[in-house]
């Protein structure tokens, strides 16, 4: 077994889940120019919430985990939208960026610390729908939930871009982002689109703690550096640029199962973070985005 | 004043001195401590965040790093704590310096999660590097001693406490001078600082340097007091208080990080005390309640303001009742009391307080700086720049400037005499303004140069060519709106300080001198563009018309050879364009060559020696105002299709 | 058919516009010309629900428009090509056409739906250079045919009043010429519409009535025919008719 092939599919299954966080970021800076910085949160929320239903935590199991991962759907898109009504919206309407910046933190460790308080300080294991055997590709041993990884993150992001291109509520979206005003005249209610946007990014962030929670822990502090992590992705990739998120995580992805596997598992999220420190410092705009002009 | 001020200062001090024997408790005694530990790093805290307008995600790690420069110093190499303390605060400052590289790149969001991101890296090569930290075990360190003679908790709180009183001294100090100015300049308007000779690299970094440096102070004096410190402690929990604290507190206030500090430090003992919590609740919904019946009794119709309230306090009582204990929940409420603040208390407690103070007697809050009135009218100090007598000023050569596709500045030439009244005209989109950008530097062109009094300028920054002797207004004005009408001149005359931070820190006689003399100059140049009634007035705050000319007199601090008004006319009433056409005959009057952008075709034609007109980004005439205003090619530009009708 | 009374603006505390009175009536042109800086593109930005107006009332038909959101007023039938074309450069021509037509197109739209794809063909045929570029994306056309695409995008909707800001900004003198030809052919066809222009004479010579701005106010206003000869428009464009 090649180990330099083994650490690649890891780092790909990994990044493939950076890509759909970093995805949500770009959700809404594309709509409002607005961040959630509690956008890890909405990870372990999500993941969280899915252990409740699917495992024995709070009383259940309620449900299958396929039926789980709707659920899990729906409580994400519900949470976007709290944060965009309770921490986004007013900062838009009185123009503070400072505001959202803030409000997004505070919602943040709010959240955090009610899913301490509900769930504990622990981190529990997550159940794996899938068999735990792996499946060897290419000379490397693959867990099948890592390829459910895959193709469900890849999925969302297809269904998405087909919204976006098809139906005139997805083209409403990404007229949205390119101007809000222009977007307003022609009659597209653009703070409903901001909320979808929120929506949308938090259902992301769910969906992204179900997937990771098998393969990493469940616990109220797994989000802080995912969230962070990803916001990296969001910025290599260009936090305007669609498919390079997919690029920036798996770049991502890779470096982290070396340096874990290479170093010590207590560094693996360094290169990430020192990753997003160099792009901002020599190329804020991310490798795929573009280079907007100043106006005076 | 003086002397309620002086009494004052004498009460605090006496109250600071007697404070340990009053309280008589250990406990008390060291929450005291940590109180004006936090201040100092709150201090620091603010010029980022108050002043430069940045968020900072990254004290906690600063914090951490200055506590364990100072643990390690102390249990690896023996360092007394008046040695270690000090070494953590260059430590610290060199991070602090490494963290600006970024902020040098982004602003906003992107910096505050870079700062994040420096803060996260902080804690976790904290907890991984345990040949040096020690790891997650931590440091033990024994009581800090001096001469042999052991500090007690006591004994530490009066070291803390004098370098808490020194801290704030200092940090005063620096924040009410030409470098405090510039640190909000920053924030006001970066390009415009830029355009002042206030480099926004340099005082960017410094900014965040002294910051840093502050909090390196911090977690010294933390590590000794504390006596034993985790990685863990430095989280990004540490973080958010810090910030609840300074905003709560008050930004842009020495008071207010004291009060901040106090209030996150004391609050946890609140909660503990679940009665005393249940207590609060009730205050508060009775407070809320009173807000209800005075927005019923007043007879407005729009109940949407008091959702929140209503739904915030009802919530509060649910809590308070349903829960047993609340230290469970102390983030939460953090985090409650960061949207509170956000929403309801932007400008803080002490913030708040000024405002209701002001409302009353506002000469009690102002910003007024004190001007001795015996140098008056020296708006024109002597002429520094090393202006050559002959040819052009100003010669820009086949300048071409394109943006992707676009070529905004297409081969132009433009050459201005000294002396002289150049007038720049033409329609929208032809390409004026960013043939002043070019000119300032805020752009590089693509091609061509510009010589500035005998020396080419393409290529420099903004601010090195504005300390040549090149000023400038902008179309869409760039103030510093929070600044008083006469800082905003001051940060103008930035360039006439030699101090540096040590003589701010000691107040040398040097800066005093310097001061009063800028402070005269700038009060000289209000009155000469007509604002003297406007001096202490934030420049937000002025209409629109005067802020207009504020920033021609922020533009003629920097003592220019040549200044550049764009559009200075825009949205004038005519009596003020009656003002404004004196007041640039006045400077042309006193040597000063002026390029002027404008639409009003009356000002232009009217007191310009030669125009230029540019269409599509060419030149397409050039000569004295009658030849311009006949010239078809003018007339075409301007009327376009006339053909077809 | 577009009656604005006293119309009052102001960007932060800065007032632009100090009480505007006109009347657009149904199917004709009229026109807002006056030099930079008068308010020109400021009203119509109260209009269209860009911009909150401070005191004054908007009637669009029988309902009263003021203060609205933008979203909402286009549902009313008010279309709005911006001051700097603003089409969506990520997307292709026919669907920044199908935005335009999106209050038809949507549940909550209100506009009646009519033929969307007949208005496509009918938006195609008045403008062939688009035609040609259809599937291209909007932010590769030239300045010229993002203006038309701006136009149609705008026509779209089937709105009963069009505002047109600008329409030869940044255009090379013989797209000009289209432009106002094709303003000429829209008006033939009896859409009412309010167009603001730099290029006075031109607007003067499509419109049926012109109001001129100075300062945030209305200075002159009156048949087209006869502001064309009037001195004090001459000061509005090219000024300075008063001090030389």
């Amino acid at each position: 077994m090649d180990i330099l092939m083994q650490l690649l599919m890891s780092g790909i299954a990994l990044g493939m889940i950076y890509a759909v966080i970093a995805f949500g970021y770009q959700s809404t800076f594309a709509t409002s120019g607005t961040l959630n910085f509690g956008q890890g949160e909405a990870l372990m929320l999500g993941a969280m919430v899915g252990l409740s239903i699917n495992g024995d935590v709070l009383g259940g199991p309620y449900t299958n985990y396929w039926l789980m991962i709707p659920l899990v759907l729906l409580f994400g898109a519900l949470q976007g939208v709290v944060v965009e009504f309770i921490a986004v919206r007013p900062a838009i309407k009185s123009k503070s960026e400072f505001g959202w910046i803030m409000s997004t933190i505070a919602l943040g460790i709010i959240f955090r610390n009610v899913a301490e308080n509900i769930w504990g300080r622990d981190d529990m294991p997550f159940p794996s729908p899938l068999p735990t055997a792996p499946i060897h590709i290419l000379d490397a041993n693959v867990l099948p939930m890592e390829l459910m990884v895959v193709v469900g993150a890849l999925l969302m992001m297809l269904l998405v871009e087909l919204f976006n291109r098809r139906s005139i509520y997805g083209k409403a979206v990404v007229a949205t982002s390119s101007d809000r005003d222009a977007a307003g005249l022609m009659g597209i209610n653009t703070g409903l689109v901001i909320t979808f946007s929120y929506a949308l990014s938090s259902m992301s962030a769910a969906f992204a703690g179900v997937l990771i929670a098998p393969i990493t822990l469940t616990g109220a502090s797994m989000g802080a550096v995912l969230g962070l992590k990803a916001f990296a992705v969001a910025i290599i990739g260009g936090l305007t640029s669609g498919l390079g998120v997919i690029v920036g995580g798996i770049l991502l992805g890779i470096a982290e199962t070396t340096t874990g596997f290479y170093l010590s598992t207590g560094y693996k999220d360094v290169p990430g973070l020192v990753l997003l420190l160099l792009v901002l410092a020599i190329k804020p705009s991310g490798l795929f985005g573009k280079t907007t002009i100043k106006k005076v | 004043m003086k002397a309620v001020r002086i009494l004052g200062l004498l009460a605090i001090f006496v109250l600071l001195a007697i404070l340990p024997r009053w309280i008589d408790n250990e406990y008390y005694v060291h929450q005291v401590v940590l109180i004006a530990i936090y201040a100092v790093l709150l201090f620091g805290l603010d010029i980022v965040v108050g002043y430069t307008g940045e968020v900072s995600l990254a004290h906690a790690g600063l914090f951490g790093i200055g506590a364990y420069a100072a643990g390690i110093l102390n249990w690896k190499m023996g360092w007394p704590f008046y040695l270690a303390i000090p070494s953590s605060i260059f430590v610290t400052a060199a991070f602090g310096l490494l963290l600006a590289l970024p902020a040098l790149r982004v602003t906003g969001p992107y910096l505050a999660m870079v700062t994040l991101a420096f803060g996260t890296i902080a804690e976790i090569l904290i907890n991984e590097m345990d040949f040096l930290t020690n790891g997650p075990l931590g440091i033990t360190i024994k009581k800090p001693a001096l001469f042999g003679f052991i500090l007690e908790e006591q004994h530490y709180y009066y070291v803390v406490v004098i370098v808490f009183l020194v801290a704030m001294l200092l940090v005063n100090r620096i924040l009410k001078s030409h470098l405090g100015r510039a640190f909000e300049a920053l924030r006001g308007s970066p390009v415009a600082a830029d355009c002042m000779g206030v480099s926004v690299y340099r005082y960017k970094v410094f900014a965040f340097a002294i910051s840093a440096g502050l909090a390196g102070l911090a977690g010294g004096m933390f590590t000794f007091n504390e006596l034993y410190i985790a990685p863990n402690t430095f989280n990004f929990e540490l973080t958010v208080l810090f910030l609840l604290a300074l905003i709560m507190g008050g930004r842009k206030t020495r008071l207010g990080p004291v009060l901040g500090a106090a209030i996150v430090v004391l609050l946890p003992n609140v909660l503990n005390d679940i009665e005393l919590f249940r207590y609060l609740a009730h205050i508060i919904a009775v407070g809320v309640a009173l807000f209800v019946i005075r927005h019923v009794i007043s007879g407005k119709r729009t109940f949407k303001p008091l959702v929140i309230p209503v739904v915030g306090a009802a919530a509060l009582e649910w809590s308070a009742h349903k829960l047993q204990e609340m230290t469970d929940w102390r983030i939460t409420i953090f985090g409650f009391l960061i949207l509170f603040v956000v929403y309801y208390l932007q400008e803080g407690i002490i913030g708040w307080i000024r405002n209701v103070i002001g409302h009353y007697r506002p000469q009690w809050v102002g910003r007024a700086l004190a001007i001795d009135k015996a140098g008056e009218g020296q708006v024109w100090a002597a002429p520094d720049h090393a202006v050559k007598k002959d040819g052009a000023l100003l010669e820009a050569r086949q300048i071409l400037m394109q943006f992707g596709g676009l070529k905004a500045l297409n081969q132009v030439d433009l050459a201005v005499t000294r002396g002289s009244i150049h007038g720049l005209i033409g329609p929208n989109g032809s390409g004026k303004s960013t043939m002043m950008n070019v000119l300032t530097g805020i752009y590089t062109p693509t091609e061509g140069s510009v010589v500035f009094n005998g020396s080419t300028i393409s290529g420099d920054t903004p601010s090195a060519i504005a300390l040549q002797g090149m000023a400038r207004t902008f179309q869409n004005l760039q103030l510093f709106g929070e600044m008083t009408a006469l800082e905003n001149v001051l940060v103008g005359l930035h360039h006439t300080y030699k101090s540096n931070l040590a003589d701010v820190m000691l107040n040398t006689p040097r800066y005093r001198r310097e001061e009063a003399a800028a402070r005269m100059r700038a009060a000289s140049i209000l009155r000469f563009v007509g604002l003297e009634a406007f001096m202490n007035e934030e420049a937000r705050n002025l209409p629109y018309g005067r802020q207009r000319l504020l920033e021609i007199g922020r533009a003629l601090g920097l003592n220019p050879a040549l200044l550049l008004l764009d559009e200075p006319a825009a949205g004038l009433t005519s009596p003020e364009i009656k003002d404004l056409i004196e007041i640039i005959r006045k400077i042309r009057e006193h040597g000063i060559t002026v390029i002027l952008i404008e639409h009003h075709m009356d000002v232009v034609m009217g007191i310009s020696d030669v125009v230029s007109v540019l269409d599509f980004g060419q030149k397409i005439s050039e000569g004295k105002p009658a030849a311009v205003q006949s010239d078809p090619k003018v007339i075409e530009a301007y009327l376009g299709g006339q053909a077809s009708t | 058919m577009l009656e604005i009374h006293d119309l009052k603006a102001a960007y932060g505390q800065v007032q632009v516009l100090h009480g505007i009175s006109l009347n657009v009536p149904q199917g004709q042109v009229v026109t807002l010309i006056g030099s930079n800086g008068a308010g020109k593109t400021t009203t119509m930005r109260a209009v269209s629900g860009m911009l909150k107006p401070s005191a004054g009332r908007i009637m669009l038909g029988s309902k009263d428009i003021t203060g609205l959101p933008a979203h909402r007023i286009a549902k009313i039938g008010l279309a709005h090509s911006p001051e700097g074309r603003r089409v969506f450069p990520t997307q292709s021509v026919r669907d920044n056409l199908l935005l335009g037509a999106f209050t038809r197109l949507t549940l909550g739209g209100k506009r009646p739906r009519g033929d969307i794809q007949g208005d496509l063909e009918k938006a195609l045929d008045l403008f062939p250079r688009l035609r040609e570029r259809q599937h291209q994306l909007a932010g590769t056309l030239s300045g010229g045919e993002q203006q038309m695409l701006a136009m149609a995008r705008a026509l779209m909707l089937k709105p009963e009043v069009l505002l047109l800001d600008e329409p030869s900004m940044g255009l090379a003198p013989i797209l000009v010429d289209e432009v106002f030809h094709i303003i000429g052919r829209l008006k033939e066809q009896g859409i009412t519409m309010l167009l603001v222009e730099q290029f006075a004479a031109a607007a003067l010579g499509v419109a049926d009535y012109g109001y001129v701005m100075e300062n945030g106010r209305i200075a002159v206003h009156g048949p087209a025919t006869q502001l064309r000869n009037d001195p004090k428009v001459q000061a509005a464009y090219l000024g300075g008719s008063a001090s030389h």
